[in-house]
């Protein structure tokens, strides 16, 4: 009855398919849906392909999953993704849809996906990944996540015991998932930006996970990401089996490395976070028995996605498209993080509201005070517009941070706010949304652009 | 004037600490943390405020087991009228137990006779719409149980969203000036009239708050979208 339930299950995801693409559907979630619907357990049956790489945490799973794609296609394999479908169950049940004959053959020699962390329970035990990339633990949605450590407890509750982990050695949250598995740790030796104390709002691993005792850190990076040891008990992070060494950002290249060899990588961004994307990427191939030669080789003709980072002369300034996912202090602290250490003066946007929220209930905004807006306390930071149905909470918190009143314009509007952008020639403006508010970001973007390029008439 | 933060290296999720910054920015108090391994200031100085903010599950126990020789000063504080703040799931630390949902209890601190029921596969998400005497109170509510077990009037009186738990109107806990609330995160940045009313109990005449007319804006345009009759409060 479970195969016949199953067959019936994969056949109707199947004819929805193209029946999905002729009423211009596709990309949505809804094969997968079906499948469950009429066979819960439909990922226990479905055919897999040989590799299942599945890459979970709570920033960078994203990149780091095309990352892997990207490469792996380029070395001739048939990749089987779900970049254009979500990350929870409806989303790999899709994919694996697409991914298997109707005979219920697999057409792909890999499978990389990137999983959510809280839809875990719903996938691992029928779809056993072969590695699990964990990027990092971080505080992300309070509703849903509640806090790190509650994820980490959940994906230790649910990692299948043969899956092997790409851990994150930098990140103590990450390295407490499930402990008894065999696992890689992955990390970025000191660079010359890292600090010893913690200057975030957010540091969610302060005391000794072994006795309490307050952690210190050989090198700290951002919240709780660096090099963590105990002086009472003497608890030390995990040593690197793949590294990240001599990140050279004027030269933009650094070399990763592990006992069987290193190579010089070419930095596809600045940021710290994509660097840390760019070894977990790494370290997971290497695990795949790629040199380090061959995926420096492939890295270097990846790019990192659009829609995060995207930089476009517009009229005498520069407009920076800036993803800092909402209700994600981490993320947008990251985001602050960098912008504030470009050069030049620059003027802001901060449109990262969540729109559903709004339309049903109303964002919950402790997560502001979780963000580290204070890096916004800069001269060069000229003028900042808050903007969006969070518009006040955004202004009051910048003032909280010791933004000067004068520099901050609060509109709820967005297209109207767009219109107190102030343009000063040579200066970036950056547009800050979050995936809630990406299509409106972009929406705005063409108003701003416009704007812009009146300004410079 | 001191505002004490006891264990801040644990009990900061959400924003919470926010709230002692506000107060202490507001009147100019100095603001003093105390960790896991120090005994609270508030023991031996005079301290205006001491607040508590949400921490993890795991934290709930390590305070717990952090503060229990100090709860009879906590007691001793509060009969003479001493001034505390206790957010989130913090509160669920200063009752009798958090029962889990294997039927597990963990023996909380036994001040109030109230236990926690935690289920941490349903998080209950919700705004909050309440009064304190006349004063309206707008808020957050994120956490995996509800508490039960007290009668009483509580430190808020629910108008929309869950009381103690869902059944109840009282909302947290109050016994003089030790309040202790489930709504987190910078409640007190977010109500200003409440942050007003604290500064008083401290003894400060007439405050005057940081940034009080943005303050107020933020407060205004929450009360007036929380009081929609259509506006959704539990998060589903």
């Amino acid at each position: 009855m479970g195969k016949l339930k199953f067959y019936l299950a994969l056949w109707a995801a199947k004819l929805s398919q193209p029946a999905l693409k002729l009423t211009g559907h596709n990309g949505t979630n809804f094969p997968g849906e079906l499948a469950l619907r009429i066979c819960p357990d439909f990922m226990r049956y479905i055919c897999k392909p040989e590799h299942v790489i599945a890459v979970t945490g709570t920033n960078g799973k994203t990149t780091v999953s095309n990352l892997l794609c990207d490469i792996l296609e380029m070395d001739g394999k048939k990749v089987l993704d779900n970049r254009f479908g979500s990350n929870i169950s409806s989303g790999i049940s899709t994919s694996l849809v697409r991914g298997a004959t109707i005979f219920n053959r697999s057409k792909y020699h890999v499978a990389v996906l990137e999983v959510d962390e809280r839809s875990s329970q719903r996938i691992y035990p029928y779809m056993k990944p072969d590695l699990l990339v964990v990027t990092n633990l971080f505080r992300d949605s309070i509703m849903r996540n509640a806090h790190p450590q509650y994820i980490a407890d959940f994906l230790t509750a649910s990692v299948p015991p043969e899956t092997k982990l790409v851990v994150n050695a930098d990140d103590l949250i990450a390295a407490s998932v499930a402990p008894d598995n065999p696992r890689v740790w992955f990390g970025i030796r000191k660079m010359d930006t890292d600090v010893t104390e913690c200057v975030n709002l957010i540091n969610d691993i302060r005391i000794c996970p072994k006795c309490s005792a307050d952690l210190k850190y050989e090198y700290l990076r951002y919240h709780h990401i660096g090099k963590a040891y105990c002086p009472k008990c003497g608890f030390r992070a995990p040593d690197y089996d793949v590294e990240g060494r001599d990140v050279d950002l004027e030269h933009m290249t650094m070399t990763i490395g592990d006992r069987e060899g290193s190579a010089t990588y070419r930095l596809l961004s600045d940021g710290v976070f994509n660097i840390y994307n760019m070894v977990t990427a790494a370290a997971l191939l290497r695990q795949l028995g790629m040199t380090h030669e061959k995926i420096a080789g492939y890295m270097d003709k990846t790019h990192i996605v659009e829609t995060r980072y995207n930089v476009e002369p517009v009229g005498k300034v520069e407009l920076v498209m800036q993803m800092a996912k909402e209700k994600n202090a981490l993320a947008c602290s990251r985001a602050f993080d960098y912008v504030s250490h470009q050069p030049g003066q620059k003027e802001l946007f901060l449109m990262m509201n969540c729109l559903g929220d709004e339309k049903h209930w109303s964002e919950n905004v402790c997560w502001l005070y979780d963000c580290d807006f204070e890096f916004l306390a800069k001269d060069d930071i000229a003028h900042i517009v808050a903007t969006g149905p969070r518009a006040r909470d955004y202004r009051l918190r910048l003032l909280l941070a010791g933004v000067d009143a004068e520099r901050i314009d609060c509109e709820e509007d967005e297209f109207a706010a767009a219109k107190l952008l102030r343009f000063e020639p040579g200066s970036r403006v950056y547009m800050f949304y979050g995936t809630d508010s990406l299509a409106l970001a972009y929406k705005v973007r063409e108003t701003v652009k416009t704007l812009a390029e009146e300004a410079a008439k | 004037m001191k505002i004490e933060v006891l264990y801040p290296e644990l009990c900061n999720l959400y924003g919470d600490l926010a709230n002692a910054e506000y107060l202490a920015r507001s009147c100019g108090a100095e603001l003093v943390r105390t960790g896991l391994h120090d005994a609270p200031r508030f023991l031996t100085e005079d301290v205006a405020l001491v607040y508590m903010g949400g921490t993890t599950e795991r934290g709930q126990s390590l305070v717990r087991d952090a503060f229990a020789p100090h709860l009879e000063g906590l007691v001793r504080r509060t009969d003479a009228g001493g001034v505390t703040l206790i957010t989130g799931n913090a509160m669920e630390i200063f009752g009798e137990y958090i029962q889990n949902e294997d039927g597990s209890k963990e023996a909380m601190l036994n001040l109030f006779p109230f236990h926690a029921d935690r289920h941490m596969l349903s998080r209950y998400n919700s705004l909050y719409l309440g009064k304190l005497d006349d004063m309206d109170i707008v808020g957050f509510k994120s956490q995996f149980g509800h508490s039960y077990g007290l009668n009483g009037d509580g430190l808020f009186r629910t108008v929309r969203g869950a009381g103690l738990n869902p059944d109840v109107k009282a909302e947290g806990i109050r016994r003089d000036n030790l309040m202790l609330t489930y709504l987190l995160g910078p409640l007190v940045v977010l109500n200003p009239p409440f942050a007003k009313y604290l500064l008083s109990l401290m003894g400060v005449a007439e405050p005057v708050l940081a940034f009080e007319e943005a303050a107020m804006d933020v407060y205004t345009h929450r009360l007036a979208q929380f009081s929609e009759p259509e506006r959704g409060f539990i998060y589903h």
